[in-house]
């Protein structure tokens, strides 16, 4: 695409090379993560630690007991990153923390311990949204340069295209998000939630044949998902359905694996769709999808195979950097830092509603 | 597979890959005016099941809504021939330009974005107010048109000013305000992602909009207030 790489990038290159650690905690997952961006523009990974809090099956992550968790591990977190790193906390030149949006107990928990950290050490501070992280993480990897992407975790779906300093979305889910509606469900038939409720809806689905009909709702190049969680609850309820999973020849039977196998080719289909409809509308040939859903491998097949038939090509990472994590914080901290910008002591807030459109990017031409 | 259909697809020139559909500019007759076919081809990545009721019950979709604007008298393209279980809908072939290109901004791939000094149309304000006035009337007539963007639409290029609605696919019959505000809102949000400072575009394709609804305005813009408010983690702050 001949986008707008032809106009010079405002970021220079670093004059020695950055180190940040990134931390985050907006939801179950509590990560550092050191990024370093070297003096030829390269940056690679030196460490990427990842904590997350389980649940056992039926049951979800509340606020109050995921910040709990957060605080009992932060430290060891954060020692094993720098240890695996190689570095002192002295290198580091800044600290970067999620702002937002997440739950409002764990984010506080991790950005009281982002302001101790750079407050002993005099270190700068870098408030991070953590959608754009997600985004940056994913270039970086990738190599994408001006991608549609699809952002599909358990509190965010967004559809999302660069223009002009600014992440725009293009669409996004109406109510609830795509991981939120694949997590409830595996509570409701009972799935574990070690190592997620998604991977474990994902293996379930591959055994199932049988696709019951769901509602198809896009609205434009957005969804609405609450109402496909609700029809296939109803599923559960219904006298075909057995919970054993146990097949028959001479009887009609819904079993679990067909409900999941029904659920993700659903959803999955839908948010191909719109994320087609995005690529047609900006021109784009190119799809990024990050965030936790995104590690589904039916998911990124799907959209391997549209982005083919429109000659186009999917970027996508694996769950080190899906997955919710320390090092995209790093990453987009780093970036704003490189270009001046730093968070004072007193605005170091967090906030559960932080949208991606909000932010300045301005690290890109 | 050799139908009729098929074959007219064979011989017709494939103009563009659209979100969810091949388009072709191809001739029934030879030395007639060329058709327009829009093929809903499969989809390899959605189960077939899936796939095929999706396709059929667009195509047919489609076709109603586009007879319905038809008889309401909106703008939109004639109906040549509908093949829904082929997924194949020929209609009229207008001449014109999308919208999306005369508006700053909506150029293609969006290369020309170091010289914005050039948008060479003039006549946005007017352009504004065509658009207005037939969504009203597709509205006035119950139709909700279910993806609204500025791609969707096509300035014809005959003398008199005419605009055109394209690409019904999504659309759908309602009388509720609610769905008319939705729709109103999708083009919006549209405005606002393609066209950079579009704000006082879209407030001129209101008032046209407004002048055209009437009494019935009242209650869709009561509703539009209300649907802006939604979608996720949008600051609540003053």
């Amino acid at each position: 695409m001949p986008a707008r790489t032809s106009r010079p990038t405002p970021l220079q290159r670093p004059d020695r090379p950055y180190l940040a650690l990134g931390l985050e905690g907006s939801a179950n997952k509590l990560g550092a993560g050191i990024i370093k961006h070297a003096k030829d523009g390269s940056s690679t990974v030196l460490s990427n630690i990842r904590h997350t809090y389980i649940t056992p099956p039926g049951e979800g992550f509340q606020p109050r007991d995921t910040a709990l968790h957060h605080r009992k591990w932060i430290m060891d977190v954060i020692k094993d990153a720098l240890q695996k790193a190689g570095v002192s906390i002295h290198d580091l030149d800044c600290i970067c923390y999620t702002k937002g949006p997440g739950m409002g107990a764990p984010l506080q928990s991790v950005a009281l311990v982002a302001r101790t950290l750079s407050q002993l050490y005099g270190k700068p501070l870098v408030g991070v949204n953590h959608c754009v992280g997600h985004i940056e993480m994913g270039r970086e990897i990738t190599g994408a340069q001006n991608p549609v992407v699809l952002y599909v975790s358990g509190g965010n779906t967004q559809i999302i295209a660069y223009s002009r300093q600014c992440y725009r979305i293009f669409g996004e889910t109406l109510d609830i998000a795509v991981g939120n509606c694949l997590d409830r469900f595996a509570r409701v038939i009972n799935l574990s939630n070690d190592p997620s409720p998604g991977y474990n809806i994902e293996q379930e689905a591959k055994k199932g044949k049988r696709l019951v009909p769901l509602p198809y709702t896009t609205k434009g190049m957005d969804v609405s998902l609450s109402g496909i969680l609700t029809s296939t609850e109803a599923y559960t309820q219904d006298k075909r359905f057995r919970l054993d999973g146990a097949e028959s020849d001479s009887e009609d039977v819904v079993t679990p694996a067909d409900l999941c196998f029904s659920l993700q080719e659903t959803i999955f289909s839908m948010l191909v769709e719109i994320t087609e409809r995005a690529m047609a509308h900006i021109g784009s040939k190119e799809v990024l999808i990050v965030g936790g859903v995104g590690c589904n491998e039916r998911l990124q097949e799907m959209m391997g195979i549209m982005a083919k038939e429109r000659g186009g090509q999917v970027f996508a990472t694996d769950e080190r950097f899906c997955i919710d994590n320390g090092i995209m914080i790093a990453q987009a901290g780093l970036l704003a830092f490189r270009m001046g910008h730093c968070t004072d002591l007193a605005d170091s807030t967090c906030t559960q509603r932080f949208r991606t459109d909000q932010v300045h990017v301005a690290w890109r031409a | 597979m050799f139908s009729a259909s098929s074959n007219l697809i064979a011989s017709a020139e494939l103009i563009s890959q659209g979100a969810e559909a091949k388009v072709y500019k191809a001739q029934i007759h030879s030395n007639t005016v060329p058709i327009l076919v829009k093929h809903r081809f499969r989809k390899g990545y959605r189960h077939p099941t899936l796939d095929a009721s999706l396709t059929r019950s667009r195509v047919a979709g489609e076709a109603r809504a586009l007879l319905k604007c038809l008889r309401a008298g909106v703008n939109v393209p004639g109906i040549r021939m509908v093949d829904a279980t082929e997924g194949i809908l020929g209609i009229e072939w207008i001449e014109g330009t999308c919208v999306r290109k005369l508006l700053p901004g909506g150029a293609e791939a969006e290369t020309e974005l170091s010289d914005a000094d050039t948008p060479p149309f003039t006549g946005v304000d007017a352009l504004m107010g065509l658009i207005g006035t037939e969504i009203a009337k597709m509205h006035l007539a119950d139709i909700i048109h279910g993806d609204l963007t500025t791609s969707n639409m096509i300035l014809e290029s005959s003398q008199s000013l005419r605009l055109v609605l394209i690409d019904f696919g999504l659309s759908y019959h309602s009388g509720l305000v609610e769905d008319k505000a939705v729709d109103l809102y999708v083009l919006e949000r549209a405005f606002a992602s393609t066209h950079p400072d579009s704000e006082p575009m879209f407030s001129s394709v209101l008032k046209a909009y407004e002048v055209r609804m009437g009494k019935h305005w009242t209650s869709v813009s009561k509703r539009l207030d209300d649907v802006r408010l939604r979608g996720r983690k949008r600051s609540m702050v003053g």
